[in-house]
């Protein structure tokens, strides 16, 4: 499988839809504090602040719309541009194929999913003396937690770009669907409780919760934790289920 | 060790109420070029992807390498080189990138290899032009480069020559011709350009509405092909101990109409038909005839098609 993945790791590396999404959002990351500092009036900013509020806070919609692009030019173009036949051709495991794709596009998003995090903390702490920097504990717990919920996200993202096999076509359903999934699931938990449930426990409202996490018990953060470990597995399976039943055209 | 590289055992692929594949059973030699032949949703495809492992078949079995089960047959596919509907390119890499990716994925050692195809399919001196720049020949070569990474046994080339230029064309058929011939490569080879084909294989598939019509080698398709006179007489008994007697050959066929076939003095018609008439037997039909592969081609498809 390393041979996968090394080949994964090769074609993302020269992925430019990765660089572009990259060099924009380091752009957004390091201007949006500029902003705050020249142009918001305020007189005294906390870097944690800035981490919580607009980085983390922010990085919801990022992780809802980046890798869905992502997964678009990185997973569906293997099959609307015919690689992917070459690939399945190539003496590797269905089984193996898919994985190996997942885990690299994986730690793709999650480059993407921590640049607001990191670096628009780090250009925030440089323009404001780091004035309050949060906690190294708070701040290695969201980062790990964000890493978590994007490998989920992730893994939810690659079923769709598996599916739907043509770039454009699965990075619009993905955006549409992530923007508007969340309102649909609390709509329907209005009347149905078994969608409250899933309302409750779904990755895109946990992640939400994450900037919380000081507030949090033992319980809930095992399921702040296992949510999207078993997210990332479920999906994982399925997606390679679905992959190895695939006729590739 | 058997001596057939493919085998495959009655295969059967259904899409809904269509019937791709009927009961295939089709076999190619060790060393042998293998051109599948047949017209545009014949089957040939289908065919190539269920060998390559991008579609299942719906029933019967194949065999690769003499391993059947699927577990085996993943490991025998690392044996193949593909082109399946065209070049497979990343179209924003160069061709040293493009083969530098393949090679990974085939977990070749060492970069020399890519650098080695580029010379043979000559793309050594494309430098940071992307894929998605070159000419359709150009991509040809590179998706032949990225098919020969690893050393394959057995080539699976599905219209590699289509849209090429004559060039393109001549260059293919030799690089193929000196793969086959010098490393001993099996390759199997569909494509609709028959004269083409006819050029390069040593053994022939005619594959029409999903079943094999007939398999057969170049020698036997030469027979099938040989240039004769059509003669139809009153008296072929006659006929025939005169080509014996005046003619000295016994190089014709008598077929069970009385027709006969004679594979001599085609390029002399009108010497035999005289010499059949001055022994006074009266000739209903006379005409050379014969086919070469398209016509072969066309006269079993057409067969087909009145069944």
């Amino acid at each position: 499988m390393s041979n996968l993945i090394r080949s994964e790791w090769y074609k993302l590396k020269k992925d430019r839809s990765l660089w572009a999404l990259t060099l924009l959002l380091i752009l957004v990351s390091v201007l949006y504090p500029l902003l705050i500092l020249f142009g918001g009036g305020v007189e005294v900013v906390k870097v944690s602040d800035i981490y919580q509020l607009t980085a983390l806070g922010g990085n919801d919609l990022v992780l809802r719309i980046a890798p869905c692009i992502l997964a678009g030019f990185f997973i569906s173009s293997e099959y609307s541009i015919g690689t992917m036949k070459s690939m399945a051709a190539s003496g590797n495991s269905r089984i193996r194929i898919y994985f190996s794709k997942l885990i690299v596009y994986t730690i793709g998003a999650i480059l993407i999913a921590l640049i607001f995090p990191v670096v628009m903390t780090g250009a925030g702490a440089i323009y404001f003396d780091f004035n309050d920097m949060p906690g190294l504990g708070y701040f290695v717990q969201t980062i790990g937690l964000t890493i978590l919920y994007t490998a989920a996200f992730a893994s939810i993202m690659a079923v769709f770009a598996t599916i739907f096999t043509d770039t454009g076509k699965a990075t619009g359903v993905m955006i549409i669907f992530f923007l508007i999934f969340d309102s649909i699931l609390y709509t329907l938990s209005d009347f149905i409780p078994l969608f409250e449930h899933v309302a409750n426990n779904y990755v895109g409202k946990l992640f939400l919760d994450i900037v919380n996490i000081d507030a949090y018990n033992g319980g809930e953060m095992v399921q702040l934790v296992l949510v999207p470990v078993l997210t990332f597995a479920v999906f994982g399976i399925i997606g390679s289920m679905l992959f190895q039943k695939k006729e590739i055209k | 060790m058997s001596k057939y590289i493919l085998h495959t055992n009655s295969l059967t692929k259904n899409f809904k109420q269509q019937v791709a594949l009927n009961k295939v059973n089709l076999s190619i030699k060790k060393g042998s070029i293998y051109g599948f032949i047949g017209q545009n949703g014949a089957g040939k495809s289908t065919l190539i992807r269920i060998v390559s492992g991008l579609a299942n078949p719906s029933t019967g079995s194949i065999e690769l390498f003499g391993h059947s089960n699927e577990r085996e047959l993943i490991k025998a596919r690392k044996r193949i080189g593909t082109i399946i509907e065209g070049p497979a390119l990343y179209p924003h890499m160069t061709a040293t990138e493009n083969l530098e990716a393949h090679r990974l994925l085939k977990g070749i050692p060492g970069n020399e290899s890519v650098e080695k195809m580029l010379v043979l399919v000559g793309l050594q001196d494309t430098g940071k032009k992307k894929a998605k720049n070159f000419s359709l020949g150009m991509k040809q070569r590179l998706g032949l480069g990225i098919a020969l990474l690893g050393d394959p046994e057995f080539l699976i080339l599905d219209e590699p020559i289509n849209g090429l230029d004559p060039m393109g064309v001549v260059e293919i058929r030799e690089l193929l011709k000196k793969l086959n011939q010098e490393l001993g490569i099996t390759i199997l080879i569909s494509s609709h350009i028959l004269s083409e084909l006819h050029l390069l294989a040593t053994d022939y598939g005619i594959i029409h509405k999903g079943e094999l019509l007939e398999q057969l080698t170049v020698e036997e398709l030469h027979e099938k092909c040989q240039q004769y006179l059509h003669i139809k007489v009153d008296n072929p008994e006659k006929a025939t101990t005169i080509l014996e007697t005046t003619l000295s050959t016994n190089n014709f066929e008598v077929m069970p109409d009385g027709v006969i076939k004679l594979f001599n003095d085609v390029d002399n018609p009108g010497k035999v038909s005289s010499i059949l008439v001055n022994e006074g037997l009266i000739i209903e039909q006379f005409m050379p005839m014969g086919q070469d592969l398209e016509s072969y081609f066309t006269s079993r498809i057409g067969g087909a098609h009145h069944e």
